[in-house]
């Protein structure tokens, strides 16, 4: 008998004696291993994929809700709640037709009005669908099962648009639900996808629960990310939020859950020395360090102190500070998009490469009319990766001999102050740190940080003629190599006018139990074929 | 008493007004946007600001104060900006972890602080009496995510006879629900026990030295009567009024215990509040907070003529 059972037993007594006999339910060893308990990379804090487009509503939605079509892991759209689809010969009308015996999680079935509706409020938040409604004619459901969608000029990358899965996906909702304003927040939570979100035990900021959805019916193919058959094999996944990395790291080694989803790199090495734990990358398309430059105010308003800095940054310092010393995850990336992906370029990426001149960057800043005044750079503390970033920022920056105003705060403050447009030292900024999922990063429709459309583009208001008239190459692009093309010379101009600086690639870990199989690397946790034994 | 309890409440009313009204003004100020955080990084500002108005954060402070006021008069705390759901419901969620934990804390405090501040008095100067203080000054210097990180590693990662973290409802059995609290109790405690170990020995000297003591002892009295019934009374006084005091520093403790520990309780969640700027979750926290205060200062005055009737209102 071990101490822990002599403790049972003595507070067993106690318990008695104080609650007059209240027992615990006993969870059988099969029911355990039916319910897979999962440590989430953030909060569930709310539970509209299209109202709140943070990755950790995505992931959570990607279980509840199906889409028309599914990016798989050769970034192809797939098929998914599609039967078949048509284009006219001119490429401007779509015909969709719905697989048969869809149903949502309330016994209705799914229709063709309720995809109107979806794709209609999701069209209204998403880049892509924003590029859709203006040239729009109609979308209307043709009957129960089809739909059709008419534009005024072709749009080549529809399917990728219904397909992709950076945030928000076009996730297909009931209509009552779906006709909800997209800028307020939805409060009924009816998917079709292959689980039910059990609304009564949702503790925000600490529990979120997944049931199986019994009337599901998988697709035949294999599944593949967002793609193929969604068989889950577990009856329930539960989500248990951990603020704290070191508290998840125990619980995982502890037996409490089963799969965490991102292990920060300092606790990876005690992860892996427990035989009963597997480490692994988790998503293979990464993630792409960055900071932002203000292009509105000096310096940075010149092209020549936007270059110097590049020229003197070092990645390899970035990304160290970011993932340690495991060079497993990271490389240099004299570029903006990701990795090992169909349109990955380094055009242009030989001002990222090789020996960090200083000389020649101070040269350049003094060029610039640089004269000493203060950098105001934020840094948000609260986010490890930011933090990390900053501080490797600071000192680069001394050491070009600029005089930097560290603003060390929340992301909550770097969030809203960023999108101020006055003078840094009127509430405005010139420096701020970020990251993008390298998911995001792989073709110019889903990057908005590659944007350079002045009061249009992301914070920081870059401005490139050269950029943008590559990213419009890009979508009229009728193959491959043009893409390619495209996005070679579009990489080029986007450091030539230094959009913003890539602080280079890393990846993460994620770590599960040895008792639980089927983890499929990618850009979110797929929970399909993911099965656990006693 | 009565009426000067009735007094006392009256009188809490004016201040949780201030602290309502401070609290409200602090966070209009305060940097930071929900609408930006809600948005997320891939919104326009045009999204952002379209959502903004959809919760009514464009609005002027005056309107925004008066319509929270104006709920909270109804006895409606709000709508959580994130979650859309009832800030009432939200803490209602959050309240039993926090409380089991406050409530095992203080059990755990008061067996074991006061004895020992007892016996440390009555061998004052003593080697036991070092020991005892040393670990007081141990208990009172270590922050609680040391203590708790070291508690969970040797008690649960090592010895595996406790849970790292959760909480579980006591509807589901003593057991469950106790076995969770018992690391995090300890950890959140050892400051408290420090403390009130401390304030009980320094009572428990004055009122050894006093003369019906020294009365007590001549009549031969026994040891154990002396220090619980003549000595501890009289002693309790101070020792009443750091344990209510204490329960300030519970829970600002609970909100690092809550996140080591991952317990599901109002410290976190305050916490995310904070970090999201959900203001209407952050306002009813606070209120309920000052309320708590209001409450045990209340609470620490009716005990006090419990157990000295020379006490009169």
């Amino acid at each position: 008998m071990d101490r822990r059972t002599v403790l049972k037993g003595l507070a067993g007594a106690g318990g008695l004696a104080l609650t007059g006999g209240l027992a615990a339910p006993a969870l059988s060893q099969g029911a355990s291993a039916r319910t897979l308990r999962f440590v989430p990379q953030a909060n569930l804090a709310n539970f509209d994929p299209i109202w709140g487009t943070q990755y950790v509503v995505r992931n959570a939605a990607a279980m509840v809700w199906d889409t028309l079509y599914g990016i798989d892991a050769q970034l192809q759209p797939q098929r998914q709640m599609v039967e078949s689809e048509e284009t006219s010969d001119d490429g401007k009308t779509w015909t969709f037709k719905l697989r048969p015996g869809l149903k949502f999680h309330d016994g209705e079935p799914v229709l063709a009005k309720d995809v109107v509706a979806s794709l209609s409020r999701w069209a209204a938040r998403d880049p892509m669908g924003l590029m859709i409604i203006p040239i729009q004619q109609e979308l209307t459901a043709v009957d129960d099962r089809t739909f059709k969608w008419v534009l005024k000029q072709p749009f080549p990358k529809m399917l990728y648009a219904l397909a992709k899965n950076n945030a928000p996906c076009s996730f297909i909702m009931p209509e009552r639900i779906a006709k909800t304003d997209p800028f307020k927040q939805i409060t009924e939570y009816v998917g079709s996808g292959p689980m039910k979100f059990a609304k009564g035990e949702w503790v925000p900021g600490a529990k979120a629960v997944f049931e199986k959805f019994a009337d599901y019916v998988p697709r035949q193919e294999k599944a593949s990310w967002l793609a193929g058959g969604k068989q889950i094999m577990v009856d329930r996944v539960e989500w248990i939020v951990m603020p704290d990395p070191a508290t998840a790291a125990a619980a995982l080694q502890n037996g409490e859950v089963d799969w965490w989803e991102n292990p920060i790199a300092d606790l990876v090495p005690v992860l892996k020395k427990n035989k009963n734990i597997s480490v692994d990358i988790g998503d293979p398309l990464g993630n792409i360090g960055s900071f932002r430059m203000n292009h509105l105010f000096a310096p940075f308003n010149d092209v020549r102190a936007r270059r110097a800095v590049l020229m003197a940054l070092s990645q390899e310092d970035y990304m160290r500070a970011i993932v340690g010393d495991d060079d497993a995850l990271w490389k240099s990336l004299p570029g903006f998009f990701t990795p090992g992906t169909p349109l990955y370029s380094e055009m242009g990426g030989e001002i990222l490469k090789g020996k960090r001149d200083f000389d020649a960057a101070k040269k350049l800043l003094a060029e610039s009319g640089y004269a000493g005044q203060p950098v105001t750079c934020l840094v948000a503390q609260d986010q490890p990766i930011t933090k990390a970033q900053g501080d490797v920022t600071a000192d680069l920056l001394k050491k070009l001999g600029m005089n930097v105003d560290f603003v060390a705060t929340d992301w909550g403050t770097v969030g809203s102050r960023r999108a101020a447009k006055t003078p840094p030292g009127q509430g405005g900024w010139n420096m701020f740190h970020s990251w993008h999922a390298g998911a995001d990063c792989i073709t110019p429709a889903s990057y908005t940080a590659i944007r350079a459309n002045g009061d249009k583009a992301w914070f920081g208001w870059p401005t490139s003629a050269g950029a943008e008239k590559e990213v419009v190459s890009w979508f009229e692009a009728k193959s491959l190599d043009e893409e390619k093309a495209a996005v070679g010379r579009l990489n080029k101009a986007a450091l030539d006018d230094v959009v913003y600086a890539p602080t280079g690639f890393f990846l993460t870990y994620t770590a599960w139990r040895k008792n639980v199989s089927g983890i499929t690397k990618g850009p979110l946790p797929f929970f399909w074929g993911v099965s656990k034994s006693a | 008493m009565l009426s000067y309890i009735l007094r006392r409440i009256v009188a809490t009313l004016p201040v949780m007004a201030i602290v309502a009204l401070f609290v409200f003004s602090l966070l209009y100020i305060a940097p930071g946007d929900p609408a930006v955080v809600i948005a997320g990084d891939q919104a326009s500002p045009e999204d952002v600001e379209r959502i903004r108005q959809s919760l009514g954060l464009d609005r002027p402070f005056l309107v925004q104060f008066g319509s929270w006021v104006w709920r909270i008069l109804h006895g409606d705390l709000g709508t959580s900006i994130f979650t859309n759901l009832p800030v009432s419901a939200m803490i209602g969620q959050r309240l039993g972890p926090t409380l089991s934990l406050m409530m095992i804390t203080l059990l755990l405090t008061i067996v074991v602080a006061v004895p020992l501040g007892v016996v440390a008095a009555w061998k004052a100067g003593s080697l036991i009496d070092r020991v005892i203080m040393g670990f007081a000054v141990f208990g009172f210097s270590l922050p609680v995510f040391v203590v708790g990180y070291m508690l969970a590693y040797i008690f649960a990662l090592e010895l595996e006879w406790l849970p790292v973290q959760g909480y579980t409802p006591l509807a589901q059995g003593f057991w469950p629900w106790l076995e969770n609290l018992i690391l995090p109790a300890i950890a959140l405690g050892c400051v408290y026990i420090a403390l009130v170990a401390r304030i009980t020995r320094a009572a428990m000297l004055e009122v050894l030295q006093q003369d019906y003591i020294r009365t007590a002892r001549a009549k031969g009295l026994g040891q154990g009567g002396i220090l619980f019934i003549h000595a501890l009374k009289n002693a309790a006084v101070p020792i009443v009024t750091v344990i209510g005091i204490g329960i300030a520093l519970l829970i600002g403790g609970a909100v690092v215990t809550e996140s080591v520990f991952a317990i599901p309780g109002l410290g976190r969640l305050t916490i995310d509040a904070i970090l999201r700027r959900d203001y209407p979750v952050i306002q009813g926290i606070v209120l309920l907070f000052s309320f708590v205060y209001v409450l045990v200062n209340l609470m620490i005055d009716v005990i006090y003529t419990l157990v000295d009737p020379r006490i009169r209102y």
